[in-house]
Parts: structure tokens; C-alpha cells; sequence
């Protein structure tokens, strides 16, 4: 056992009130705000909805084939992620970077389509100041897509430079891991609602 | 013993994930449909459903302690209640409607 484990409490083991160890109460604590951020979003993109007399339909100015790709690569990513985390509680290091480096691959695809999409939009003169709704969708997808790059550099960091922090100790490094999962799994639950109610609405 | 517990855990991840992706195809479909305001009602069902099923089983929802129940019980009555205020205002304005027109 690490210097540090022995001053720093409930890093490995759950404490005994909210039965969480540290980084899963603090993960959820930060989830909750994501929850608070996003949804106040979703909040102004109905209530400018709701407010206006017109509004575009969605699923003409959208290109709904890519936005269903890339919910699939979100969504396997995800169950990559999952796999990882199996792996690496296995102590399969072989199989974890496998699947962190798929789910890492899949992240980059996820951007590189999100990239043609906002290509497209600009070669066809559609901007954020174009309209009400390409300005919140830009914003939202935007807000979206940073999350993901936020992703994709802990993911690098758990399965590259960070990986030593496994031998300093082990259960401490796969609760880290679990944790970079939860909020991998929320971006992607963001996703399902953005390409719901963004694209084909 | 466990190797056989994991195997039963990936399958039922696979069903999970092809049941959302299902989910996905089925809202599309209906969104096809230019169903206008049912649409709108039977769209955001399913797309809460899938969030839903990913947050239960991929976030292990199910069996997290009360605390992480709370916590979300809590945020989402801030929420709703955020998003309801204004509505609220909204709807009981004085402004014309014209003031809302934005496209």
C-alpha cells in the first residue's frame, strides 16, 4: 500500500455512510451539475421552441444518417468501455489497452463525423447566427463535443502515461477507471437526448 | 465460476446494446412518419427510455447505494422545477406572441 493511501480515506474502500468510496461521490456530485448544465439547455431550446410561431424542420436541415452513426459509435464505445473495465479487474492489461484504445478510436470517429456534419452546415451558409435553432444547436453539440475530447484525453491518460498508478495500487487504479466509465456512459446518455430532440424532432 | 458470471454479464451488455440501438432505428422510423405533436409524444418516451436502460445497467443504477439515488432524485426536482419556472412565465405573459418569433 501506497504513502498516500494510508492518509488519504476512502479512496479504495467505501465509507460507511453513503456506502461510495471518494471518486464515486464525487463523480456523481459532478454528473448532477452536468445534469444541471445540460438540462438548462434543453430548457431554452424548448422554451424558444415553444415560444416561436415557426420553426425548421429538424430532419431537412439535419443529416439524420450520420447523427444515427454516430449514436452506434457512441453507444459501442460505451459497451468498450465496460469491456475494459472487465478486463482490467481481470488483471488482462493485454485486453484493457485493446478495448481503451477502441474506445479512444470510436471517440475519434464520433468527432471526425460530428466534423462533416459542421462542414457541411458551413458550406451550405448555415451559422450559429443564422438561426435561433442553429445557434443552440451549434452550442449544444458543441458543449457535447468537448465533453468528448475531455473523454478521449483521460481515456489516453488511464491506458498510456497513467497506466503506473496501477502498481502503486491496483484497486485504486480500477476505481479510477470505473469512474473515467461513468462519465464516459453519461456523454453518451447526453447524446441519445441531443440526437433526439436536435435531429429528429 | 466468475469467468461464467462475466460471460452472462457480456452477453446481457450485448442485449442491452442492441435493444437501444434498436430504440435508436424505432425513433427514426417514427420521426419518418412526420408525426408532428405525436411524434414529439411518443419520441421523447423512447429516447428517456433508452437513457433510461443505458443509465440502469451501464451506469449500474440498479444497484448503487441510496446515496447516488438521492442525488439524483434531488437534481432532477431542481431541474424540473427550473424548467417549469419560466415555462410558466411564458405562458401567462402579458408580451404578443410575436415578441417569441425567433426563426
Amino acid at each position: 500500500m501506497s504513502q498516500e493511501t494510508e492518509f488519504i480515506p476512502y479512496i479504495v474502500k467505501p465509507r460507511e455512510d453513503t456506502g461510495l468510496y471518494n471518486a464515486k461521490f464525487g463523480i456523481w456530485l459532478f454528473l448532477a451539475s452536468e445534469v444541471m448544465l445540460f438540462g438548462s439547455l434543453f430548457s431554452a431550446y424548448i422554451l424558444l421552441r415553444v415560444g416561436s410561431f415557426t420553426w425548421p424542420v429538424q430532419s431537412d436541415i439535419q443529416n439524420v444518417p450520420i447523427g444515427a452513426i454516430n449514436s452506434v459509435v457512441l453507444l459501442s464505445s460505451s459497451i468498450f468501455f465496460i469491456r475494459a473495465w472487465v478486463a482490467l479487474k481481470a488483471d488482462d492489461i493485454a485486453k484493457y489497452k485493446k478495448f481503451m484504445y477502441l474506445v479512444i478510436l470510436f471517440a475519434f470517429i464520433f468527432l471526425s463525423l460530428k466534423g462533416v456534419e459542421y462542414y457541411q452546415h458551413f458550406s451550405h451558409h448555415e451559422y450559429p447566427k443564422t438561426s435561433v435553432f442553429l445557434a443552440i444547436y451549434f452550442l449544444m453539440t458543441g458543449l457535447h463535443a468537448l465533453h468528448i475530447i475531455g473523454g478521449i484525453l483521460v481515456n489516453s491518460y488511464y491506458v498510456g502515461p497513467g497506466l503506473y498508478l496501477r502498481d502503486q495500487n491496483k484497486q485504486w487504479f480500477i476505481n479510477r477507471v470505473e469512474v473515467a466509465g461513468l462519465y464516459w456512459h453519461f456523454v453518451d446518455l447526453v447524446w441519445i437526448f441531443l440526437f433526439s430532440t436536435l435531429y429528429l424532432l | 465460476m466468475e469467468e461464467h458470471s462475466q460471460q452472462d454479464d457480456f452477453k446481457r451488455d450485448l442485449l442491452i446494446y442492441f435493444s437501444i440501438i434498436a430504440l435508436v432505428g424505432l425513433i427514426i422510423f417514427i420521426s419518418h412518419l412526420q408525426l408532428k405533436t405525436l411524434g414529439i409524444f411518443l419520441i421523447i418516451p423512447i429516447a428517456c427510455t433508452e437513457a433510461g436502460i443505458l443509465g440502469f445497467y451501464f451506469m449500474h443504477l440498479m444497484t448503487k447505494k441510496r446515496t447516488v439515488h438521492l442525488l439524483l432524485l434531488l437534481t432532477v426536482i431542481v431541474f424540473i422545477t427550473l424548467l417549469f419556472w419560466p415555462a410558466w412565465d411564458v405562458a401567462y405573459s402579458p408580451r404578443t406572441p410575436s415578441e417569441f418569433t425567433v426563426y
